[in-house]
């Protein structure tokens, strides 16, 4: 709640290097390198990530060429292409959405939560 | 009041957001703004601007650039550079014209002879 600016990595934009921080991120630019973030991750139609990434949630509009660590979900958008390995407590390749590598869920409940159906 | 109204006027495309860090290269066609950490070094078309709060430790290339930050490092602008009052800027400016406000703290060389 308390750092809600929007966070934008412009179409026109690259980044070499490694990204980090605790807010949620949107990049339409392109980044190499490394993304790890405490929020959510939002790869637009324009945007091209070589990087591997580690957040909660990742949702996939462009091209990502890495792996996806995401502790909450993975989301491919149908104008996603990735390779990559993605490992995530949920995934959704949604149709139309291209993905080459390997996925791992892990479902790992804490204690006391109860396991919302399937 | 007034700075909050500029603010919003110069919120840029690229937006780099106070809890995020990063650490390696920044290029790019489009006007860039900082209110977080970024270490290496940035190059960008059009304006930059450094918003107070956000630390750039990076050499810096740009068309103008803004600071009400704190910089460390050289610049070199094709248009301007302002530091402005809650500025605090470490290293050489190079830029055709530079404007240093009342209140910014400023250690380094300038050379406006571009």
């Amino acid at each position: 709640m308390a750092d809600k600016e929007p966070c934008l990595i412009g179409s026109q934009i690259t980044i070499k290097g490694q990204i980090s921080g605790n807010q949620d991120l949107v990049i339409e630019g392109r980044v190499e390198g490394r993304v790890t973030l405490q929020n959510k991750l939002t790869v637009e139609e324009t945007g091209v990530l070589e990087a591997d990434i580690e957040v909660v949630e990742a949702t996939l509009k462009g091209e990502v060429r890495g792996d996806v660590i995401a502790s909450r979900a993975a989301v491919l958008h149908p104008s996603a292409r990735v390779v990559g390995n993605i490992r995530a407590a949920r995934v959704v390749i949604e149709d139309g959405a291209n993905f080459q590598g390997t996925i791992e869920m892990e479902v790992e409940l804490p204690a006391g939560l109860k396991a919302d159906g399937r | 009041m007034m700075a909050k109204q500029e603010k919003e006027k110069t919120m840029a495309n690229t937006v780099i957001g106070s809890s995020i860090v990063i650490d390696g290269e920044i290029s790019g066609e489009e006007s860039l703004t900082v209110l977080g950490t970024v270490k290496g070094k940035i190059s960008v078309g059009q304006g930059l601007i450094v918003e107070s709060g956000a630390t750039v430790e990076a050499n810096i290339e740009s068309q103008s650039l803004s600071i009400s930050g704190r910089v460390t490092g050289n610049v070199v602008a094709r248009e301007r550079v302002e530091v402005r009052a809650d500025g605090k800027m470490v290293g050489d400016i190079k830029a055709p014209r530079i404007v240093i406000a009342d209140g910014a703290s400023f250690k380094g060389n300038v050379d406006m002879d571009v």
